[in-house]
Formats: C-alpha cells, sequence, structure tokens
C-alpha cells in the first residue's frame, strides 16, 4: 500500500453493517492528524449518531467549513446546538429513512466516511474560488490596457490550518496559482534526516517528464518560505521543514479534479511520514538480519566437538574428569 | 573490491594475527583477580604498543594489545548525514546484543564506531583464525550493508514521490 485512503475505513465498516442491521453502537476511534470520531446510538437503536471532533475546527470554522459541510451533507447534520458534547460536528442518520436502492447506499456510506476530508476540503475549495475570481480581474486589468497603471500582482487571503501542534498549512490564491504550504516538524533526529531524502525526491520527481503535470514542489528547512515569512511566530529550527506546492488552475479545472487534488494534498503530511516511518521499519528488520549473519560468522569460530564423547572401560565403567 | 580495501585488510589481518598471542594473566595488583589488562591499565609492563592501521582519514582500525587481551577499534566509513545515522543505528543495534558477540564490546572507543575486546578466554575457547576472520568480515560486510541501506532509503523515497505526483493529472 503506497498511497493513504482518505476516506474513513472504520466508519465505512461500521455504518454499511448498521445499514444491513440496526444494532447499538458506541465507538470512538481516531484519524490522522489527532482527529477523533464518535459512533453512537444515544437514543434509539435506529439513529446513529456519527461525530468528529478535529483540532483546527476554529480555523475551518473562518473558512465557512460548516457551511460546506451542511451542504454536503444536508439533511444528516445536526443543528450547532445539538452538537455532541466535546466534538466539532454531528451527523444523525435514521436507519429507517435510508435511500432505497442499494447504489445509492453505498454512495452515503463512501460520502460520510469522507467527513473529514470534507471538513478540511472547505478552505482549499475557498481558495480555488478566489483565485478564480482574481483571475477574471487580472484579465480585465491587462486588456484594459492601462500602460501607466502596471497589474500588481493580486493575493487572496492567507488562510491558516493549524491542523497540528506546531504544524499547519497555508492556502493562498493568486491571479494564476493557489500555494499551499505546509509546515512539518521532524521529532526524531532520524525523522529529519529522512524526511529531508524523501523530500529531496519530491522536488526531483517533478523533472521527469511523465511527471510534467503535477503540482510544483520545493522544500526548504530552517527557513519560511517567502510566501509566509511575514507570520509572525513560525519556528526556525533545524527540524522544522517547509514544503510548497504550487497548483495550477489546471488541477482544479473541474470539481472532481478539485476534490481529488484536495484529498491527495491533505493527506500529504501523512504520507510522508508514514513512509518515514516504513522506511526505519525496514531498516530496522534489515539490521536485524545482518546482525543474525554475524553472528553465524562469529559463532563458527567456536570449535565444534566442545563435548567429547563418552568413554567407557571394558567392564562398563565411566571415565571422569575431576 | 576496489584496490585499496584489499591491501588494507590484508594489513588488519597480519597485524590481528600476529596481535593474538594471549596468555593468562593474573593482576599483579590485586590478588585473585584476573582481568583484561588493556581495559584495566595497572600494569604498564604488559602494555604492548597501540597501532593504527588507516585506510583514509576515516576508515581506521586502532589495536591495542596487551599481555592477555586485545582491543581492536574500527571507525566506519560515514560520507553524509545519511550514512552518519545509518551507521549509528547499525552499530548501536549490535552493541545492544552485545551478549551474543562474546567479543563485542558496549561501547566504542571514543573517536571510533565500534571496538572489540578479546581476552584469553576467547581465544582458548575459539579458533583464532576463526575470530581474525569474523572481524575482517565485519569490516568488509559493514560497509557493504550501509551504503545498501543508503541506496535502498533512496530508491523508496524516489518511489514514494513517484506514486504521489502520478495520482495529480
Amino acid at each position: 500500500m503506497i498511497l493513504l485512503e482518505s476516506h474513513n475505513v472504520i466508519i465505512s465498516d461500521v455504518l454499511s453493517d448498521r445499514f444491513q442491521k440496526a444494532s447499538r453502537a458506541d465507538i470512538q476511534f481516531v484519524d490522522f492528524d489527532s482527529v477523533r470520531f464518535h459512533i453512537s446510538t444515544p437514543e434509539s437503536k435506529t439513529v446513529v449518531v456519527l461525530s468528529m471532533s478535529i483540532q483546527c475546527w476554529p480555523d475551518l470554522l473562518k473558512y465557512g467549513a460548516r457551511q460546506h459541510l451542511e451542504q454536503q451533507y444536508a439533511g444528516y447534520i445536526l443543528p450547532e446546538a445539538s452538537t455532541e458534547f466535546e466534538y466539532n460536528v454531528s451527523l444523525a442518520i435514521d436507519l429507517e429513512r435510508l435511500p432505497a436502492t442499494e447504489e445509492e447506499r453505498a454512495e452515503l456510506v463512501s460520502h460520510l466516511s469522507l467527513l473529514k476530508r470534507n471538513a478540511l476540503a472547505a478552505p482549499f475549495l475557498g481558495a480555488f474560488e478566489e483565485q478564480k475570481q482574481l483571475q477574471a480581474n487580472y484579465k480585465d486589468a491587462a486588456g484594459a490596457q492601462q500602460m501607466d497603471l502596471q497589474p500588481t500582482e493580486s493575493k487572496g487571503e492567507l488562510k491558516v490550518i493549524n491542523y497540528r501542534d506546531g504544524e499547519a498549512i497555508f492556502v493562498r490564491a493568486s491571479h494564476d496559482r493557489v500555494t499551499v504550504i505546509f509546515s512539518t516538524e521532524f521529532k526524531d533526529e532520524t525523522d529529519r534526516i529522512y524526511g529531508r531524502v524523501f523530500l529531496q525526491e519530491f522536488v526531483d520527481a517533478r523533472k521527469l517528464q511523465s511527471l510534467q503535470s503535477a503540482p510544483q514542489v520545493t522544500y526548504s528547512n530552517r527557513e519560511p518560505p517567502l510566501e509566509i515569512r511575514q507570520i509572525p511566530g513560525l519556528k526556525r529550527s533545524e527540524d522544522v521543514g517547509y514544503v510548497t506546492f504550487i497548483l495550477s488552475p489546471r488541477h482544479f479545472a473541474n470539481p472532481t479534479q478539485a476534490l481529488q487534488t484536495i484529498s491527495r494534498i491533505q493527506l500529504f503530511r501523512d504520507y510522508l511520514h508514514y513512509h518515514i516511518k516504513c522506511s526505519k521499519a525496514y531498516m530496522h528488520s534489515r539490521m536485524r538480519f545482518r546482525v543474525a549473519e554475524f553472528l553465524k560468522v562469529l559463532n563458527r569460530a567456536k570449535p565444534e566437538n566442545a563435548a567429547p564423547a563418552e568413554r567407557k572401560t571394558i567392564s562398563g565403567r565411566t571415565f571422569r574428569s575431576r | 573490491m576496489s584496490n585499496t580495501l584489499r591491501p588494507y585488510l590484508n594489513a588488519v589481518r597480519a597485524t590481528l594475527t600476529a596481535a593474538l598471542t594471549l596468555e593468562n594473566f593474573s593482576s599483579q595488583v590485586v590478588e585473585r583477580h584476573n582481568k583484561p589488562e588493556v581495559e584495566a591499565k595497572t600494569t604498564p609492563e604488559v602494555l604492548l604498543n597501540p597501532l593504527i592501521v588507516s585506510r583514509n582519514e576515516s576508515e581506521r582500525v586502532l589495536i591495542e594489545p596487551s599481555i592477555n587481551s586485545i582491543r581492536i577499534s574500527i571507525s566506519i566509513k560515514q560520507a553524509d548525514e545519511i550514512e552518519k545515522i545509518l551507521c549509528h543505528k547499525f552499530t548501536r543495534f549490535m552493541m545492544m546484543r552485545a551478549e551474543g558477540f562474546v567479543i563485542l564490546r558496549r561501547t566504542p572507543l571514543p573517536g571510533y564506531d565500534i571496538s572489540f575486546l578479546i581476552t584469553n578466554f576467547h581465544s582458548e575457547t575459539m579458533l583464532k583464525h576463526k575470530l581474525v576472520d569474523f572481524i575482517i568480515q565485519f569490516m568488509e560486510d559493514v560497509d557493504k550493508e550501509i551504503s545498501e541501506m543508503k541506496l535502498s532509503l533512496n530508491a523508496r523515497a524516489r518511489i514514494v514521490a513517484e506514486s504521489y505526483l502520478a495520482t495529480f493529472t
């Protein structure tokens, strides 16, 4: 499994099970980036409540995540007042009023399991919209041929999503692109070095002919990129890395493509760290094997006939050395 | 094998074979003690001259003989940050299993990556030429292993990056 999935497997498993047969549930589980889920049946077996708590909810609210989710999960989402305690958003699914056909139900399950993706999608979708507007305005200005007034590069609002402690995503739209910057922290010295190797490969892989359509990637560690340098409180230590993705309008030309791009880009940090951990595990198993080999070589140095065969006299007595 | 590695290993092999002439020697300072003299360093007259066999500034072997023990410290080639961390991990991994490797020292000498300590008891129970073989094979394989690990890390990083970027159309 090289790529990570953007939906939550537990949600889809539990819900498709409950859609077959209603039963009680009280399940708490987690997803990437300290997202917590809770599936419960508080009142009756037939009403399943799915709640999500996400660390960056205050940020997401600013960028219209609530409205986006209300639009996505119309008819399921509970009003803010009745959202479950300690969670940020709750959905209630009445099992007696499910869509009729199997396909529609499967569709609903997969839609619900993308809850986290959809919550985080709001700022990205906002930035894509902003880019379209800026592009339109930019063209107007250029079309007017105002020689004395050079069209200054217009930039959208810088959106900051603090999705983990000390790590954030920065999204900014401008007239011809959307820039997404990740800040990521490597807690371990080994992770930092492995991370640098991986990120360097991301930059290099873009040079391949077959990957020319991929977004441009740059990374810097220690120094934040120019776009976000003015933000106060950015960390500038050796173990912080900044990865910049430059999405061109091609990447979000139509809604499906935009959603696909969002799913991918959201999971970038998890993807990177997941593979760093995988490499470490692989190195470990390799070392284990190699050390066992060395041990075999060393054991060859021990003479084999350590215990000589027992000798007896003709009358049946044994020798014993003392 | 490159042309400088062969003479380097040959020199280490010859030196080790010559130095592995160990005999039982009880402490002259404390009664009923029998300690590896190269570690205890209580009797200066039984310590022999230490010797460094060096291939280049980063790869060298320090051999410290004494009457009843010999200490071999190896410094492994580390060209960059990745090799440094891999080498550190590998030697640490081995030294945590020092009970299995009877002749392995739990900490390396300062300035070296890994140390072995062979006492007269080891050389009595084990075949001397096989012990030398082990040290030589270790030196050969550890370089190979570290460069292979580095290559596999790079290959993995490349595949990971390519498959991620290939999902953007």
